[in-house]
């Protein structure tokens, strides 16, 4: 009784929806909307790619400048909330044209009945990403203030030994956190437990300990484990299934609703691969190498080029060990380096000119922070949205077919 | 410096605010003139506190004239000459960084001593990390004084150094050697805050053997995690969970290792290795006590049910934990070895994980539906609506909002399942067509299944209420004519089930092909409903009194038609009508109906002591109802028309029963028995 009620409902629903809708069952109109919607796609990833202004050559006192030319950089903090932005609004772009004014027993029938479920699991991994990342940047905030000590003690006037020691002890535990291997990092139990053994090792009572060699790190790290986003969860794996069965479409299916399916879905992987390789996250082992984009498909140019950058700089950087490819973790890493050189070779009364290069190397630091204070949160905050948006959307897809599975139901 | 005391409480007003002001970017150390008045002030602080203490000089470890306690006196005099003389610069200071209109000539000579104590200081940190002392330091509670008094010198040493222009321009290698004293001292005292904070923790049970105070907290804390839990639903052993805390003793010590670090600059390595420790301990702890370990949303998809349903408790017993015990001891305990952090430090540590909790109720909701899951889900929401105000109210005001959000988020997604949840629930009465009778006409399993269902659904009515109310668009849309009604969104959901149930009884009753039989069934089901409803006090104010008292009018209806179908039959062989022919009896045709009686009796007992009543109450209501037609006319017909047979042979055999048979077996009716009834009539009948 009540299935035919239903059909006969929506199926005046439908009717209205052909007449006051942009998009029509009409494929006209429906092959326009596809070219527009890799057109957008191309067109946000090539500004991506190619940033605003170059930055300029550092000259003595511009640093500051020159920082703020590199804000805009594939892969700072502000570039990872302006992919954020794009993967929002990708997101609703395809969202309207899957969804709105479609009959909902079109995506129920093959090959639908794959690629939707398919679609849909990928955005549950997709969500487990975005924890692991929120929890990431968690991290970084604390390699923030990790560096915020080392410049607070570089910044006293007068410069002494106490200051130095001070700042050199904040910086090993910055460099200790900075360079954890994925694995040490988060894996499981032993791995998370050796990296705190290791950092208190340098703690009192631990050896020979002169007063002198008491720079070492001590904070301690987080167990990252305990952080984790699961226990055996891993960011490696999960990319990797959500690729596995992400093939483009071919043949006729490639002209119509495949298409957009599949291009959402490879900037999907490709937003998730990237904020994976930006900051701290559990297990990605691998995953420099694999992501197979899609090489030689308009809109997908940019998104190409921008994966082999970060791939390239990954790979450089996996052999040492990193966590995480944020263009501020990477410049954070450099300073720190140097700076513990300046700690190493300083002797009380600073020399000048150390002590100039160093100041200028303190204040980018500074400048730093002062970044990620203003935009680590955020950005946490926009991956927030992001996880929410997924869940939504994945709802309202269910609710269609939902809907479909009734209309199509035979009617008693 | 009772000028310097004046200022103290603006000083700390200060701070706090600027605490309060940025978590983290009050790391960026001050700019330097500001930092240079602020600190100014804090000399007189660390000095009022310490003055009365050193006249409790201990004598301990003298050993030459000079010790570290004995130079401390010389020093306080020093530090404070140092301070007025400060003082008395101090209008030209407070523009100090404009580098002198005026050049400062007042050389302020340091005495011999001041190096002399720097360096009894660092031969006592040197003891320390050679471990040569036989007992660790902070048990002695004078050595606690000791080192922690003249860390604090150096403190007050090294602020007045660096702020007195004179000293800036002719001690710049005491500043200096002080200074890396300072951050020795330091570095020792944030080893020992980790070390205390990682070790003590461990050890609290045991110590709240010993100690009173501890102990006495750790019962408050079980009480209100159990009052906690008699609000909602009981879980196991939750009695034995404990915030992971310390004795009172180990808390002032580390208050006290934190003052002094932020009174010497240092209190950003504190706060760190802080959130650090008390991170890893929270969720240790998380573990171990309440067995909670992060499960991710893919793998919450991916669990059986069963696996999933052991997980759902151990979430909401965590949840519930958090938000009454864990969470508010962390604050405490912050606020307590932090004084005026003002919760900064605990957003940090527990904001991260408050995110993961709210992400696995997500993921419970985005499981695929079964009817099953209901009361979970439920429980999740409930979970999260009565124990997240608590948690959000400890938490600041901008992640509060960011929190609410989430939360909100999860509870619509769960309401939302179990709304659908319903609705499938209504598509499962509808379709189910199963088309074998129920043996005997019993209550029939999908009767069974949907009340017990709904019964135990009732116990949530208040919480299903709340959902119905709050997140059933898509519904309302839908139904909009059912909705109508004046009662509640939850309560017409339940008369659509019923109704729904009701529909598909009737069809199944009509698989009976005997009438009296298909009523059986249907005062079998009506009944189990009606009793259900009226045993549990929910789901009958739900249903309501007028319901109930429709519902059990129909029952007497089917009560009726069977009692007509089956014993009007019979009553109509007890009729008189056709046995007098001109006032006399026609004996063949008398014999005639007791046999037909004889026959059609036995007939029916044989087939209705199969049937089955399953309430006992209907079954004897049943029975009762049947001998008060059928024995009186019986035994009327018997006083009228037995006599006509010749007793003996003629007798045994026409008049089979005698009233008192007839009502013993028409108690066997109903039993349910799949044996032959006529053994026990044979039995009966000797």
């Amino acid at each position: 009784m009540r299935p035919a009620q239903d059909n006969q409902g929506s199926f005046l629903g439908r009717i209205s929806i052909r007449r006051n809708q942009f998009t029509d069952v009409n494929t006209e109109q429906e092959q326009e909307d596809l070219e527009l919607f890799q057109k957008h796609i191309a067109d946000r990833f090539t500004e991506l790619l190619t940033p605003p202004p170059p930055p300029q050559p550092p000259s003595d006192e511009t640093d500051a400048v020159a920082s703020v030319a590199a804000t805009e950089q594939i892969m700072s903090v502000t570039w990872l909330r302006k992919l954020m932005d794009v993967f929002l609004c990708c997101e609703a772009e395809f969202k309207a044209i899957l969804l709105m004014g479609r009959d909902p027993t079109q995506i129920s029938k093959p090959p639908f009945d794959r690629l939707v479920p398919e679609m849909l699991d990928r955005s549950i991994k997709a969500l487990d990403i975005c924890t692991a990342v929120v929890n990431g940047i968690d991290s970084v905030r604390h390699y923030q203030r990790l560096a915020e000590i080392a410049v607070a003690a570089l910044e006293q006037r007068p410069l002494g030994d106490g200051n130095v020691r001070r700042a050199k002890r904040a910086l090993a535990n910055l460099l200790i956190a900075l360079s954890i291997e994925d694995k040490e990092n988060v894996s499981s139990g032993g791995g998370g437990n050796k990296t705190v053994e290791r950092s208190w090792s340098f703690g009192r009572r631990g050896g020979g300990s002169s007063a002198a060699s008491k720079g070492g790190a001590t904070i301690g790290q987080l167990k990252s484990s305990s952080w984790a986003v699961g226990r055996n969860w891993s960011a490696a794996k999960q990319i990797h299934a959500m690729t596995a069965n992400l093939t483009p479409p071919r043949g006729n299916e490639a002209a119509g609703l495949p298409l957009p399916m599949f291009i959402m879905s490879t900037v999907t992987v490709f937003v998730m691969w990237v904020l994976t390789a930006a900051v701290p996250c559990q297990e990605r082992a691998g995953l420099a190498n694999h992501l197979p984009v899609p090489k030689h498909l308009n809109w997908a140019q940019s998104l190409v080029g921008i994966h082999e950058k970060i791939g390239d700089e990954w790979k450089k950087k996996e052999k040492k060990g990193s966590a995480g490819l944020m263009e501020e973790m990477t410049r954070m890493e450099k300073l720190g380096h140097s700076l513990i050189e300046f700690a190493d070779g300083f002797h009380y009364p600073a020399e000048k000119e150390a002590a100039e290069s160093a100041a200028a190397q303190v204040a980018e630091m500074a400048e730093i922070c002062r970044r990620m204070e203003e935009e680590l949160v955020p950005l946490q905050q926009q991956i927030r949205e992001v996880f929410h948006r997924i869940v939504r959307s994945r709802a309202e897809i269910l609710e269609v077919l939902e809907q479909a599975g009734k209309l199509s139901a035979p009617v008693v | 410096m009772e000028k310097n005391d004046d200022k103290d409480p603006d000083h700390n007003d200060k701070s706090i605010i600027e605490e309060k002001a940025d978590v983290v970017s009050d790391a960026h150390p001050p700019d330097e003139s500001d930092g240079i008045s602020k600190e100014n002030v804090d000399v007189g602080n660390a000095e009022t506190e310490h003055n009365p203490e050193d006249n409790v000089e201990s004598e301990g470890e003298e050993t030459h004239q000079q010790t570290l306690e004995s130079l401390s006196e010389e020093l306080d005099q020093l530090l404070s000459s140092l301070s007025l003389h400060k003082e008395e610069h101090k209008d030209d200071n407070t523009e100090e960084k404009e580098k002198g209109d005026q050049e400062d000539d007042d050389y302020f000579q340091i005495p011999q001593f001041v190096g002399k104590f720097l360096d009894l200081l660092e031969d006592k940190l040197s003891r320390y990390d050679s471990g040569e002392p036989k007992t660790v330091w902070y048990q002695d509670q004078e050595e606690v004084s000791s080192l922690l008094e003249a860390v604090d010198r150096v403190s007050n040493l090294m602020r007045l150094l660096l702020n007195t222009k004179s000293c800036l321009d002719h001690h710049e290698p005491l500043i200096n050697h002080a200074g890396s004293i300072q951050q020795r001292a330091m570095a020792f005292l944030e080893d020992e805050f980790r070390i205390l904070l990682e070790e003590s923790v461990i050890k609290e049970t045991a110590l709240a053997m010993d100690d009173a105070s501890s102990q006495r907290k750790s019962t408050e804390d079980a009480v209100v995690s159990q009052d906690q839990d008699q609000v909602t639903a009981p879980e196991p052993g939750d009695q034995e969970i404990e915030y992971p805390g310390y004795s009172e003793d180990v808390v002032a010590l580390l208050r006290k290792i934190a003052e002094k670090m932020k009174a010497g600059g240092y209190g950003w390595e504190c706060r760190e290795v802080y959130l650090v420790g008390r991170r890893n301990i929270l969720m240790r702890t998380l573990k171990h006590d309440c067995e909670f370990e992060k499960v991710s949303i893919d793998e919450v998809q991916k669990m059986s049910w069963g696996e999933l349903e052991r997980e759902i408790p151990i979430w909401t017993k965590t949840f519930k934990n958090c938000s009454s015990l864990f969470f508010p001891g962390e604050l405490k305990l912050a606020e307590k070895i932090f004084p005026g952090d003002e919760g900064s430090l605990f957003c940090i540590v527990a904001h991260g994980l408050t995110i993961q909790f709210l992400g696995f109720a997500e993921a419970v909701a985005m499981t695929k539906r079964s009817t099953e899951k209901l009361f979970k889900i439920l429980d999740i929401y409930e979970t999260l609506r009565d124990s997240f105000p608590p948690m959000e109210e400890l938490f600041w005001e901008e992640l509060r909002s960011e929190l609410r959000n989430e939360v909100t988020s999860a509870r619509s997604r769960l309401g939302e399942s179990a709304i659908n949840i319903f609705s499938d629930l209504e598509n499962s009465i509808k379709s189910d067509s199963s088309k074998t009778p129920v043996p005997g006409g019993a209550v029939h399993p999908l009767t069974r299944y949907t009340m017990n269902y709904l019964k135990y659904s009732c116990e949530y009515k208040d919480t299903l209420e709340q959902v119905f109310k709050s997140h059933s668009k898509m519904e309302q849309e839908e139904e909009v004519p059912a909705n109508n009604s004046a009662c509640s969104a939850f309560a017409s959901q339940l008369m659509r089930i019923m109704d729904l149930l009701d529909g598909n009884m009737e069809a199944k009753s009509k698989l009976y092909k005997d009438i009296p039989l298909s009523c059986i069934f249907m005062m079998n089901n009506g009944r189990y409903i009606v009793q259900k409803i009226k045993g549990s006090a929910e789901i009958h104010e739900v249903m309501g009194d007028t319901w109930c008292r429709r519902r059990s009018s129909e029952l007497r209806n089917y009560h009726k038609s069977y009692q007509r179908e089956t014993w009007g039959k019979l009553l109509g062989f007890l009729g008189h009508e056709g046995l007098m022919h001109n006032g006399k009896i026609v004996k063949p045709n008398l014999k005639e109906r007791f046999k037909s009686f004889n026959a059609t009796f036995d007939e029916i007992h044989k087939t209705q002591t199969t049937w089955v009543i399953n309430d006992e109450q209907l079954q004897s209501e049943l029975r009762v109802s049947i001998t008060a037609v059928m024995i009186p006319a019986y035994r009327a017909f018997m006083a009228r028309f037995g006599q006509y047979l010749d007793p003996g042979r003629q007798t045994e055999k026409y008049v089979k029963y005698q009233p008192e048979d007839i009502e013993d077996l028409i108690d066997e009716l109903f039993e349910g028995n799949t044996s032959s009834s006529s053994t026990a009539t044979a039995k009966r009948r000797t």
